[in-house]
């Protein structure tokens, strides 16, 4: 093939790439949303605590030698109990009128979650299980990896659950009215505690579940991963619109195609001064992100 | 007259109490410092390990001799620089006011750079205020740093020759091998050193063209785009200079996109038990330069010593093993009192004593010192085979 024509399927080559990988960002996004939509609160800790999750479940991989598919399940569950142990300390018992000791609260946990990983592995990157991570599907002269294939079709699953839960349960009704009416909530019966206790276990699970694909995908762990992943996860919050689902869906698959866009283009010294210009872009000219609204609660 | 003996008798017994007590509470205190938290924490612990094992090596066989003839043992701490350079020259400051004659540290390049900057320059200069304290590097790697100070004695890894020697012998053991591309962690001091300085210059020296090269940052998780270049770019030798999580990532997204290549080379401190933990099978055949490997009785004793203490001998934390014995050598030659009056002619004689250095003993043969402080030490390339490093060339025989 001439070279002419690589110079046009590499930047498409990387796109597919990066709006694979973005899907790992959306799953991040909508914890990030999801609890500032009931709580109108940001967790910080929420990435540190996915990656926690990832490396608690190591132990159903090294130990019990566990299939991947169980590895990312137990992730999930590890994920929302570190979101469960968040929620108490860092946002049960302080006061709501006092929103900046909650984000203050949530950054600490993100430091001593990754301590407490980095402490646990002498920092070393531990091996991590992937599923189909061996399978190049060959669209010539595209080609998609299984991984990341088998990556974006389960953040949909997730997320499609994640909107049954959401719309078509008991529970979710419970956790949308706590995030449009606290007090009407209350007054009808729905402990708001309770539903905020809940979407952290939720939402742990999903970011459970992202940090076991990022694992999946690079096919190791490092407690390095924690800080960039904070980083994106808000990234996509941010441009997707804070409290919207969708938003973090669309803007997770959008900063991950544009990231590898920019890294084509522009190198890798520079793809993350594109992407936070994109975020700058948004706050300024559409604060409320792609699918935010500007005022969602009493 | 016999009270007035006993008496004496007495007294002479006291005398001689004291005298053995003070020999018995001279110690001689090594301060070690470098990243015990944090992603390199690893190689903190190792250091910290193989640093305990030496001095009950010393210990064990009756300590150090000091200069009034009396046997003291050596005394090891460990303090945690995080990797961070206020934090090193924090801990640093801290070893000074202490009692320590000597700190063997840092682990990264990005705290010893600055923290030499705080040291005397020139040992002596009345004009300058800079802290005179001896210190000693195991691990920061980045070349020359030694040569900001006079206080400042390395004991790495020259890579610049590893690597001019490794590419000239790759160059005649593969002669259909013509072409090399390189894979940099471009945020890494020592990753962007060791490439754009040291490899990329002694393949070309050595014949190779290069293609270029593919950039990734330290957390990077997504490498398909890097590796598509690496893949078009069609090189022959393929030449990664990043540290183990990024080399593993790498390593599996070249096996995904089928990268071919005829041989594989990695960044020294990739010669590591992450590497082989992260991703063995990946790693399979890539060479590497490292100045350890147990190829010997004391070499093998080091690293069975270092294991028990929890640690793992590699080519930075056995560095620390030999700087151990070159002190006692050193403190053995110069003198030292090890009290708490003499700890600034101490210093003072260690470091001359250091500065004056030729040779020294290494773990895998002898060590030339340089006068800016630096090493040359002996080393071998190791290849990774059936998961674990095994030797592949001693460039010396």
């Amino acid at each position: 093939m001439a070279d002419y024509w690589w110079d046009v399927i590499d930047p498409i080559q990387s796109v597919l790439d990066g709006m694979m990988f973005g899907s790992i960002y959306a799953l991040i996004g909508i914890g990030f949303t999801l609890i500032f939509g009931v709580m109108h609160k940001i967790n910080l800790a929420y990435a540190a605590a996915s990656i926690g999750g990832a490396y608690a479940s190591l132990v159903a991989f090294q130990i019990l030698s566990a299939p991947a598919l169980v590895v990312f399940l137990c992730a999930a569950a590890a994920s929302g109990v570190i979101g469960y142990i968040v929620y108490i300390c860092c946002f049960r018992f302080i006061p709501e009128h006092l929103p900046l000791a909650t984000l203050m609260a949530s950054v600490g946990m993100l430091i001593l979650i990754d301590e407490v990983v980095v402490h646990a592995t002498a920092g070393m990157p531990e091996p991590y299980p992937a599923m189909f991570d061996d399978v190049m599907i060959d669209i010539s002269p595209f080609w998609i990896r299984g991984d990341l294939l088998m990556i974006f079709a389960l953040s949909v699953v997730a997320m499609l659950i994640l909107l049954y839960v959401l719309y078509r349960t008991r529970l979710g009704i419970a956790t949308r009215a706590v995030a449009q009416q606290p007090s009407a909530a209350q007054l009808c019966g729905i402990g708001q505690q309770q539903t905020n206790a809940v979407t952290f276990v939720i939402t742990g699970a999903l970011g459970g579940l992202a940090g076991a694909m990022v694992g999946a995908s690079v096919g190791i762990l490092s407690p390095l991963l924690a800080l960039p992943l904070t980083v994106k996860g808000l990234v996509v919050t941010v441009i997707g619109g804070l409290g919207s689902i969708p938003g973090a869906i669309v803007a997770g698959i959008l900063v991950g195609g544009f990231e590898n866009v920019f890294q084509y283009f522009r190198g890798v010294t520079e793809r993350d001064i594109y992407v936070m210009l994109l975020l700058f872009v948004f706050l300024t000219f559409r604060p409320q992100g792609l699918f935010g609204r500007i005022s969602t609660r009493d | 007259m016999k009270r007035l003996l006993t008496i004496a008798a007495a007294v002479g017994v006291a005398m001689s109490v004291g005298t053995t007590a003070d020999a018995a509470d001279r110690t001689v205190k090594i301060a070690g410092f470098g990243a015990m938290s944090g992603v390199v924490r690893s190689f903190g612990i190792n250091t910290d390990a193989v640093m305990r094992a030496a001095a009950k090596a010393i210990n064990d066989a009756g300590g150090v001799k000091l200069a009034d003839g009396s046997m003291a043992p050596m005394e090891v701490s460990f303090d945690d620089d995080r990797c961070n350079a206020e934090e090193g020259i924090s801990v640093v400051r801290r070893i000074a006011s202490s009692d320590a004659v000597v700190g063997v540290g840092p682990t990264c390049s990005n705290v010893a750079e600055p923290l030499f900057g705080i040291l005397q320059a020139k040992a002596g200069d009345e004009g300058d205020s800079g802290l005179q304290f001896p210190i000693f590097t195991d691990t920061a790697i980045k070349g020359g740093l030694a040569k900001i100070s006079e206080w400042a004695f390395r004991n790495v890894p020259n890579e610049s020759q590893m690597y001019q020697t490794l590419f000239e012998w790759l160059a005649s053991e593969h002669p259909d091998a013509k072409s090399v591309y390189g894979g940099v962690e471009e945020d890494f001091a020592h990753s962007r050193f060791t490439w754009y300085k040291v490899m990329k210059t002694r393949s070309a020296d050595a014949g190779y063209e290069v293609k270029g090269e593919a950039k990734w940052l330290l957390n990077d998780t997504n490498f398909t785009t890097q590796v598509r270049a690496m893949k078009r770019a069609g090189a022959d030798v393929i030449a990664i200079s990043a540290h183990p999580f990024t080399t593993c990532g790498v390593l599996k997204e070249m096996a995904r996109q089928r990268v071919e290549y005829k041989v594989l080379v990695g960044l020294t401190s990739s010669s590591s038990l992450e590497t082989l933990n992260g991703c063995a099978k990946q790693a399979e055949g890539i060479i590497i330069p490292t100045s350890f490997a147990p190829v010997n009785p004391d070499a093998v004793a080091a690293a069975d010593a270092a294991a028990a203490l929890g640690g793992s001998a590699d080519l930075h934390s056995a560095a620390a093993w030999e700087i151990m014995m070159i002190l006692k050598d050193v403190i053995e030659t110069a003198g030292i009192q090890a009290t708490a009056d003499s700890v600034a002619a101490d210093r003072r004689a260690i470091r001359d004593g250091l500065a004056t250095l030729k040779t020294t003993k290494g773990l895998l043969g002898e060590i030339t010192r340089t006068d800016e402080g630096e090493a040359v030490k002996p080393y071998v390339y190791v290849h990774a085979a059936d998961g674990t490093w095994a030797v592949l060339h001693d460039p010396n025989t």
